[in-house]
């Protein structure tokens, strides 16, 4: 019967109703966006940042991550890449070779960061051919082609076509020089990345500085990126070898993956205020209701209702009306979530999160866009509608149902 | 205080009020000693402020008394606790407002259903039970409207039926009739003095209505707080 009166109540009184869910369902929907666009915009960052650059686990020599030196080097990195693909978890795996020297096409010179790269794997891996944003990308079999980055191209002023040579020290301490033929500019999504690589085959790299059968780096893609801890330890455990380092992209990208960190406990705040907004609708709406029907809560306590079901009259009252702005909530936060996942949200200016800068933000729908601004309305509602129903059950009947 | 436990229902000791009227106390009662027995069809009667509804409230425990003491059934009221409090008057009083104090979102069948649900009587006997009720206040063919679908008249009725629908000890009526036609209220009356006779329930009046007062068998007249007159007839 108490919940029979909570449905008739929440009917009867329908503006009081649609004011108290709105409250609910406006706070539920802009969480659930926050959530949606933030885990949205994290996901495309971590996968433009690691799918296309850094790969998901790298595997160095012990202490190369630390300390990156050309002499670092693993060798038998042929038979290490069958073990990690070996792992079910594992799409694809890609080895490559860094180095530092000068770039100089014509009379223009510039500092340049050499990668070294299988190019069929680095497909496979990085998706690089579709960084490759004019002209090819390298051949499968060394040719003495590069790659360079669109923002190299430009301060080097080169063109497809342009030879560039590369000055350097071989590993062993000859002087590395060489020309390639520029095939393609590319264009990794990172500004910064853009204006200071240049891709070499990974053999031509392994000749220019003297490192033959030798890589510094490889990198590991998986097929579920929330398993990296989980996919890292067990690449571990499979090479057994304490000469090597095998480290997830939190570990490698340390600043990156901190700065999203703290991105999304910004995300935190937000929610926070949108809540507090919630809760103190939903609180203004709920005692609103009590004091209005003071005298009828006398009345039902006058002819022997119980003072706890007094009190959890007004709590069904506000959990019956939660729950239907959550689901109401739902749908809406998914619809517009699912918009913006197809759509984005384009901003007038780049955002940078992470150091990643972009300008769409596309959202994500997923669990959490609606499992944590569900059950925080719910906690605030609840815990907000407290106060209303103890004040209803501690009603003294007589003086109840004098007010009018 | 000696008490009959198999007759006295009521019986009240000293019973004070003072209430606070924006800082001011006001006397609402001064040291009210009675003693209601079973079966009695009282009416208390009295000025407007002269504390008759508040002594009505005071005895059912619906309020407090600022001092002195009520027994109930050979309870003590302020000895009891909220939820004690509520289950006591669901199984012991069955009231009738002045304003009728319907629950506004039940029928009216499920207004006179819901005392009995609070206390727990099964589906069966509450239809039964209520079928009964409403039939014998006249309100058979009304009993799925809600409350604001009924005429004065008849939300008293149901009132009534609510009220006497558990078979509680005691009916209190604060002001029955005060917002019925004279011939409604002369008609519940006789119905609440039927019930009386027949059932051997104890009904407890506030009023102003010399149709109340001709009807009571007891007369309890309250000035300033005070007990006046009490005269059985």
């Amino acid at each position: 019967m108490i919940l029979k009166i909570a449905f008739r109540n929440i009917f009867r009184q329908k503006r009081r109703t649609i004011l108290t869910a709105l409250a609910m369902i406006v706070g539920f929907t802009l969480s659930s966006i926050v959530i949606g666009l933030s885990d949205g915009a994290y996901s495309n960052v971590i996968k433009m940042f690691t799918g296309n650059r850094i790969g998901h686990i790298q595997v160095h020599q012990e202490g190369y991550h630390d300390k990156p030196s050309i002499y670092k080097t693993i060798s038998n990195y042929e038979s290490i890449g069958e073990t990690i693909q070996s792992n079910t978890d594992v799409e694809a795996w890609t080895p490559r070779v860094y180095a530092g020297g000068l770039g100089s096409v014509g009379e223009k010179s510039t500092a340049v960061r050499i990668i070294g790269v299988d190019v069929a794997q680095e497909i496979k891996a990085t998706q690089f051919d579709k960084k490759v944003v004019q002209g090819n990308a390298l051949t499968e079999t060394a040719s003495r082609e590069a790659v360079i980055g669109q923002g190299l191209a430009k301060t080097l002023a080169a063109t497809l076509g342009s030879k560039i040579v590369i000055f350097s020290q071989a590993a062993d301490g000859s002087i590395a020089n060489d020309e390639y033929t520029i095939v393609g500019l590319a264009e990794s999504g990172d500004d910064i990345t853009d204006k200071i690589t240049c891709y070499l085959h990974i053999e031509d790299a392994q000749e220019l500085f003297v490192l033959e059968g030798r890589i510094h780096e490889i990198v590991v893609i998986i097929s579920n990126i929330n398993k990296v801890g989980k996919i890292t330890e067990a690449i571990k455990e499979s090479l057994n070898d304490s000469d090597l380092e095998v480290l997830p992209w939190q570990v490698v990208a340390k600043s990156f993956y901190d700065a999203m960190q703290s991105d999304k406990q910004g995300d935190a705040v937000v929610r926070l205020i949108i809540m507090f907004i919630v809760a103190i609708g939903v609180l203004n709406t709920v005692l609103m209701s009590v004091l209005e029907r003071t005298r009828e809560y006398g009345v039902l306590k006058a002819v022997g209702t119980k003072p706890i079901q007094i009190f959890w009259l007004v709590i069904c009252e506000v959990v019956i009306i939660t729950i239907g702005s959550i689901a109401i909530g739902a749908l809406l936060g998914s619809l517009i979530n699912y918009l913006f996942s197809i759509y984005g949200l384009t901003y007038a200016e780049g955002l940078t999160m992470g150091g990643v800068e972009f300008g769409t933000m596309y959202a994500e729908v997923n669990a959490r866009s609606l499992m944590i601004p569900g059950i925080t309305v719910m906690l605030s509602a609840t815990l907000v509608g407290l106060f209303p129903a103890i004040k209803a059950a501690r009603i003294m009947p007589a003086k109840a149902m004098r007010t009018h | 205080m000696e008490q009959n436990q198999n007759t006295d229902v009521i019986v009240t000791e000293s019973v004070t009020k003072v209430y606070d009227a924006d800082g001011i106390p006001v006397n609402a009662l001064n040291g009210i000693d009675l003693t209601i027995q079973s079966g009695e069809f009282t009416a208390i009667v009295g000025p407007s402020g002269s504390g008759k509804t508040t002594f009505l409230n005071i005895i059912s425990g619906l309020d407090a008394p600022t001092e002195g003491k009520v027994w109930l059934s050979g309870k003590v009221l302020s000895e009891m606790g909220g939820n004690e409090l509520s289950d006591f008057r669901r199984d012991n009083i069955g009231f009738i407002f002045q304003a009728y104090n319907l629950i506004p979102v039940l029928t009216v069948e499920e207004n006179v259903e819901y005392i009995m649900l609070l206390a727990g009587v099964p589906k069966a006997e509450r239809h039964d039970r209520v079928v009964a009720m409403l039939e014998s206040v006249g309100l058979k063919d009304v009993e799925d409207r809600l409350p604001t679908q009924l005429s004065g008249g008849q939300q008293q009725r149901v009132a009534i039926a609510r009220a006497m629908v558990s078979e509680p000890t005691i009916i209190l009526a604060d002001e029955p009739t005060a917002n019925l036609d004279s011939k409604t209220g002369s008609d519940l009356l006789e119905m609440m003095s039927r019930l009386n006779t027949e059932t051997g329930m104890t009904f407890i009046f506030s009023t102003h209505d010399p149709m109340v007062m001709e009807s009571a068998k007891r007369l309890i007249t309250l000035r300033d707080g005070q007990i006046d007159t009490d005269e059985t007839k």
